[in-house]
């Protein structure tokens, strides 16, 4: 497969700040991204750097083939949709959408026809005459989807789109992206502080901290097997637990640091008297004692959803149900397949296999 | 009193005295002075009948008498130009520091301050500053052009009739360039800088963000800056008492300085009140271009 989009050791610093820190990426083409990551970890900045619109302290960044490190903005070929949308708003949903087609040397009639067929495709037909201070919230995300994707660009970035929508449409919208994506064989880069959002849509996910990519691959693979507890309990919702444990004798066994030390199994072999931080998803805790490898925690407050009872232990530990939990339960007995425990080392998080 | 307390507080007692107040206000110190300043152009004023309200009509009297002065067209060609011009530097010198204070470099914000200090300034300090400025014999601008090769004698800004006009309509946009300058800076800061970002990803160069984007998102603010310049030139009397006084021989002389003259040096009241008359029509037309900029303004 070809790379649409290649960052080389990308740095940036702002002042004293170092924001980005050696970031590589390999984007190939047709595939969508997703960067997620919690607040302030330069997931904005690693985009606009691609655009062109932050210039970078060191590295080099090449689109479709190009080296563009020294290339303004207007030159990378790039469509960009923020997440305050920036619309144009002297000029209507029309204008919005040809302005750029304009700038290329179209004529007035070709652009138009353009923004028409576009238009067409993202449900906008009906208001190419308004203008942006006369639409919702939502038919404004719409436009700025329809002002990226009129262009055809080389790659389209995506910022935080969908977080100035309510919940019903942001998941709706989240499959709307995904779908025009596949349609316009396009390579879309996603930086959403949401890893639902990020899971679900991309084909490839990189998770940053601190301007540094922690973890990068398929979004099931982050997911079975995160590289760190970071990624770990970023990954998953609700998030996973972490309980303090030593491998016991057997090297095949954690003892967690609960009451009654219970034993869990896991894969692999660890040395003997290692401490380890357990980390066990909430919904791979399965209800019942059947096969063992199993616990019992007191339980402190249930919480219902309807689709799932999560279980909540005196400990903070969480276990998602998805059967329904009777009420006045004093305490729950769950089991792990031993393959499903991971285990991380207890001072650098790095995990341990 | 507990009642009326409380409608002055919680209803619309208290909004009521606010508008009050203002309308008062206007009432009192502009309405009445601008209708008695239009009947008196309809009658015979002078020093004696100054005092009474009971004055002779005249009719259009005062009206074709100014008219018909031989220095009405020059002067009138004047203010044209006084306004024209100062209007146009203001806006354009204004505009350019305001795209250049723009521009993010350590102490942009301060030399932007240091800017508005020539505007708090009197009209009055300033025509003294600039008279001696630029004196014929001893002024720094004589100076620095000698100096500098551009000129061979002496220019006499004030004195000399084919330019002291010019003197008055430079010192003028000086006066006016910091009131353009901050208030198109406060249009072009809400311009949201991810729209100029969009712009530059669309493939815009700098000139074309200028063009498409920068000017018609400034467009009230331009409007407005537009009138507001027009209304206070033609206010400016303050620059022309202490520079030319309208000389030498009305060659610097604009409406505003005439109808004072007028009325306060020949004691013509009902024909200074003619001149006023005319500017306040021009001042009405051009308020009203004001108040339909305004009000066209994008949001969101
Ligand atoms: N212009 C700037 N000057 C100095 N520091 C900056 C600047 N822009 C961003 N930063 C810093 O760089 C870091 C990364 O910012 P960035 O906007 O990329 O975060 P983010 O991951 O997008 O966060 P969020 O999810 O909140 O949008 C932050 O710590 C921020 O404070
Ligand atoms: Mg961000």
């Amino acid at each position: 497969m070809t790379q649409q989009i290649t960052l080389s050791g990308i740095e940036k610093h702002y002042g004293g700040y170092h924001a980005l820190k050696g970031i590589n990426l390999d984007i190939p083409k047709g595939q969508f991204v997703a960067l997620v990551g919690p607040s302030g970890c330069g997931k904005s900045t690693l985009l606009r750097t691609i655009a062109g619109l932050e210039t970078i302290s060191g590295g080099r960044i090449e689109i479709a083939g190009r080296d563009v490190t020294a290339v303004p903005p207007r030159g990378r070929d790039i469509a960009m949709v923020f997440q305050s949308y920036a619309l144009y708003p002297h000029l209507t949903v029309e204008g919005n959408m040809t302005y750029a087609l304009r700038l290329k040397g179209l004529s007035k009639a070709e652009a138009k026809a353009r923004a028409a067929e576009i238009a067409e495709i993202t449900g906008l037909s009906a208001l190419l005459q308004r203008y942006p201070r006369e639409l919702s919230g939502g038919q404004r995300q719409r436009v700025a989807m329809g002002r990226a994707i009129v262009r055809d660009p080389a790659a389209f970035l995506f910022d935080e789109p969908l977080s100035n929508l309510d919940a019903a449409l942001r998941v709706h919208m989240r499959a709307e992206i995904r779908k025009l994506h596949n349609r316009l064989g396009a390579t879309s880069v996603y930086v959403t502080h949401d890893q639902i959002e990020a899971m679900t849509m991309a084909d490839h996910v990189v998770v940053m901290r601190a301007g540094v990519v922690e973890q990068q691959g398929a979004p099931l693979e982050l997911y079975d097997r995160p590289a760190n507890q970071f990624v770990a309990g970023f990954i998953g919702s609700p998030a996973m637990n972490f309980v303090p444990g030593r491998v016991g004798e057997d090297e095949q066994s954690v003892a967690l640091d609960l009451a009654g030390s219970p034993v869990l199994r896991f894969a692999g072999r660890r040395p003997s008297g290692e401490a380890v931080t357990v980390g066990l998803r909430p919904e791979h805790l399965e209800l019942g004692g059947a096969g063992g490898n199993s616990l019992t925690l007191p339980v402190a407050l249930v919480e219902r959803t309807g689709s799932a009872s999560y279980i909540v232990s005196d400990t903070d530990l969480m276990i998602a149900a998805t059967e329904r939990v009777a009420d006045g339960l004093g305490q729950v007995t769950v089991h792990i397949a031993s393959e499903r425990v991971h285990l991380f080392h207890p001072t650098t998080g790095v995990a341990l296999r | 009193m507990l009642r009326f307390d409380r409608v002055f507080r919680d209803g619309g007692g208290f909004d009521t005295l606010l508008v009050m107040l203002a309308l008062g206000y206007l009432v009192v110190f502009s309405a009445f002075p601008l209708i008695y300043n239009v009947v008196m152009s309809f009658q015979e004023v002078d020093l004696f009948s100054l005092a009474s309200f009971d004055r002779p009509f005249v009719g259009w009297d005062n009206y074709s008498e100014v008219m018909g002065e031989r220095v009405f067209t020059p002067i009138f060609w004047n203010t044209v130009q006084f306004v024209g011009l100062s209007v146009f530097f203001q806006l354009t010198i204004g505009f350019g520091l305001a795209l250049f204070f723009q521009q993010d470099f350590p102490g942009a914000t301060w030399l932007r301050g240091l800017f508005l200090a020539g505007w708090i300034l009197p009209g009055l300090v300033v025509g003294a500053v600039w008279g001696w400025i630029l004196a014929g014999d001893f002024g720094v601008l004589n100076y620095v052009l000698q100096s500098l090769g551009l000129i061979e004698g002496k220019i006499f800004w004030l004195s000399d009739p084919s330019v002291s006009l010019y003197s008055g309509i430079i010192a003028n946009i000086w006066l006016g360039i910091p009131f353009n300058m901050i208030l198109l800076s406060v249009g072009l800061a809400a311009i949201p800088a991810d729209v100029y970002e969009a712009a530059e990803l669309d493939g815009a160069s700098r000139l074309h963000r200028f063009l498409t984007i920068t000017l018609p998102l400034m467009r009230a603010q331009l409007g407005a800056v537009i009138s507001l310049g027009v209304i206070f030139t033609l206010q400016q009397f303050d620059l022309f008492a202490a520079l030319t006084r309208g000389g030498p021989s009305n060659a610097s002389n604009v409406l505003q300085y005439w109808a004072w003259q007028l009325s306060f040096e020949e004691y013509r009241i009902g024909q200074g009140s003619v001149v006023s008359v005319l500017m306040i029509l021009f001042v009405v037309i051009v308020a009203f271009v004001y108040v339909r900029s305004t009000r066209n303004e994008h949001a969101g």
